[in-house]
């Protein structure tokens, strides 16, 4: 089975600050790392391969340090990484990100199965990996618990609110990943130091190998802008209930339904 | 299509090993320490990274890295535990190094890969009672015998001894002719004759097991000589500079550790109604440790780019595992100062490193020895 997983470099969140003055993220001297939930996807990605033969191709937007993320994967043990690095496409949003991703998984043309994280830990949008299916024309399945690989089709646990799923899908098919799929493995060694090689099977993709125009992608293909990043104030107004139990849940009651809080039926 | 620079492998390295170490090692370093046991598990999941093939070539299951690559794995280990970071840089360089420079192919296959892949643990045996900093006083004997050698002798303070499938031991085969009748063989765990002794009780380094080791008319198989006949002492000479150099990254680790839990605790303990970070003698104590750790970093792994040069390093070696272990002892006591009291709580694990860091001041040779040695290769002796 011939796999493709979508692989984000995103700023490792447990550094994160935010600028209290611009209300933007302080990315200067903060490490970058795969997106947890994708090291899981390219995981999957691995198992099934080992277990069905086929071929593990790791793609990933954004600059050029984004290679890193590539190196990574492929001493995960992937076969191939694809960086796709263009000015033009800087600035993109969900939309524009996933028409640059999909150009680029037409064009690898072969596969079976994409994989990719639920959501990336920067932008929480969960929007990459369906509208990346859509553009291709291809179900999706997301919130994937639990995978498993047929002949021609594959057999998903989702993970719903309540509950959960169990859904086939015909292959060719876009799965998205929970991180209870399953253990990532480390890098190892050995492969960490041959990603850095001049033959690492890594190639570099721009806006004119993908065919694509500048208004199609990055900022200018963006149907989204964003116009202020902020951190929301916690203020809050504290007010202390006495008396019986029974006297502080009338009260709790009184004070939600002042504010029109929905009790339930 | 157009080129991007790659990363430096070791960058790659130390980003992977910081990330194991947080996720893997810090989580489970005080249970492990109160274990007071080898962490098969843990050796196990180290293996899995393929560390222990670091050195080595890739003919033999290895990453065919550098010293700098190896020093980087081992510091990033040694901030979470110096258990893991010790017995992984035996598994690395002392207990595999001489079997895989002279072993035969067959014992590569049934001993050296395994160990590479994490399923058999190798030990290395130097020490003896009256015979550590003085190699010549080594009295285990090794004497020919037809097609074999017949060991006797002792052994002690020998890491992994207790859990090791196998054994690199430094026998002597002509006292005759001193340190030139020094020769390393190669020992399997089950050999007829030879006995572990019960693990020590120590003070540090508690999740890595160390005893002694006897021999009683133990029969090798001639080819269990690794080296030729009296190259022993040149051939450990050969990996010195290796062995000290790991030594300092091993330190740099601790002292790192140290270093953060006592920048964390200076920001967050106040005292008077301000963070104890805001005086001047606790500002002091962090200045010392931070420099000290960037003078430790710049001589260690300036070191390290010479061993990769194929340059003689030994001054260098030796210079910097003197400061680095030293930079450990003494940033894990300033830690015990900035945590006050609680410093002497097992619940906090700054004790850890006071009782750890005393590990580094022995292997590699002792700061007293290792001052002798710097003058002396200064031309002063």
């Amino acid at each position: 089975m011939d796999i493709v997983v979508l692989v984000k470099q995103v700023p490792n969140t447990t550094e994160v600050r935010i600028d209290p003055k611009t209300g933007n993220l302080i990315r200067e001297g903060v490490e970058s790392i795969i997106n947890p939930e994708d090291r899981h996807a390219l995981e999957a990605a691995l198992q099934i391969r080992d277990n069905t033969g086929g071929k593990v191709t790791v793609l990933s937007m954004g600059p050029p340090q984004a290679i890193d993320g590539i190196c990574e994967a492929l001493a995960m043990g992937a076969d191939r990484g694809i960086l796709l690095s263009d000015r033009i496409f800087a600035g993109a949003d969900t939309w524009a990100t996933s028409t640059t991703l999909g150009r680029a998984i037409r064009k690898i043309e072969q596969f079976d199965l994409v994989l990719a994280g639920r959501q990336a830990v920067d932008g929480d949008t969960a929007q990459i990996g369906p509208q990346v299916a859509e553009y291709l024309g291809i179900p999706q399945l997301t919130y994937v618990q639990k995978l498993e690989v047929r002949e021609g089709a594959v057999i998903a646990e989702r993970a719903l609110e309540d509950g959960c799923e169990h859904i086939e899908a015909p292959t060719p098919v876009l799965v998205t990943v929970l991180s209870s799929l399953n253990e990532p493995r480390y890098p190892t060694v050995a492969g960490l130091i041959d990603s850095t090689r001049p033959r690492a099977p890594i190639e570099i993709w721009n806006g004119a190998d993908l065919g694509v125009k500048a208004y199609e992608v990055g900022l200018a293909g963006s149907l989204t802008q964003v116009v202020k990043t902020f951190t929301p104030k916690g203020a809050r107004n504290t007010q202390y209930l006495e008396g019986s139990p029974a006297a502080v849940a009338a009260q709790l009651i009184d004070a939600l339904r002042k504010k029109e809080i929905r009790l339930g039926e | 299509m157009f080129n991007i620079p790659k990363p430096k492998p070791e960058d790659l390295i130390r980003k992977t090993f910081a990330r194991f170490t947080d996720e893997e090692i810090i989580p489970r370093a005080r249970e492990m320490d109160e274990a007071n046991q080898f962490p098969r598990w843990m050796f196990e999941k180290v293996a899995t990274t393929g560390a222990f093939g670091i050195r080595y070539p890739k003919s033999v299951g290895g990453a065919g890295g550098t010293t700098t690559q190896f020093c980087v794995i081992v510091e990033e280990l040694a901030r979470g535990s110096m258990s893991v970071a010790a017995f992984t840089a035996m598994q690395c360089l002392m207990g595999t190094n001489f079997l895989f420079e002279y072993g035969t192919p067959d014992q590569h296959e049934r001993l050296l890969k395994p160990a590479i892949r994490g399923e058999k643990v190798a030990s290395f045996a130097l020490t003896e009672a009256d015979a550590a900093t003085d190699l010549g006083g080594v009295k285990t004997m090794a004497r020919p015998d037809g097609d074999s050698w017949i060991i006797n002798g002792s052994k002690t303070w020998i890491t992994n001894a207790p859990v090791a499938d196998f054994y690199t031991v430094l026998c002597q085969t002509d006292k005759s002719k001193g340190l030139k009748g020094l020769n390393f063989f190669l020992i399997e765990r089950g050999t007829p004759g030879l006995y572990v002794s019960k693990k020590f009780d120590k003070l540090g380094t508690r999740a890595t097991e160390i005893s002694e080791l006897a021999f009683t008319d133990v029969r090798i198989p001639f080819e269990n000589r690794l080296g030729r006949e009296g190259a022993g002492v040149g051939n450990l000479l050969r990996i010195l500079a290796v062995i000290r150099v790991m030594t300092a990254a091993l330190s740099i680790g601790l002292a790192r550790a140290a270093y953060d839990h006592s920048k964390r605790y200076a920001l967050e303990r106040f005292q008077f109604g301000k963070r104890i970070g805001s005086f001047q003698l606790v500002q002091q104590k962090i200045a010392n440790m931070a420099t000290d750790i960037w003078a430790s970093e710049l001589m260690t792994y300036k070191t390290c780019e010479m061993i990769d040069r194929g340059e003689r390093a030994l001054k260098e070696a030796s210079m910097a595992k003197y400061f680095a272990s030293e930079v450990a002892c003494r940033a894990s006591d300033e830690a015990t100062r900035i945590f006050g009291a609680y410093s002497y709580s097992m619940e906090y694990d700054v004790q850890r490193f006071y009782r750890d860091c005393r590990f580094l001041l022995f292997g590699g040779g002792t700061s007293e020895i290792l001052q002798t040695i710097i003058s002396r290769e200064c031309g002063v002796f």
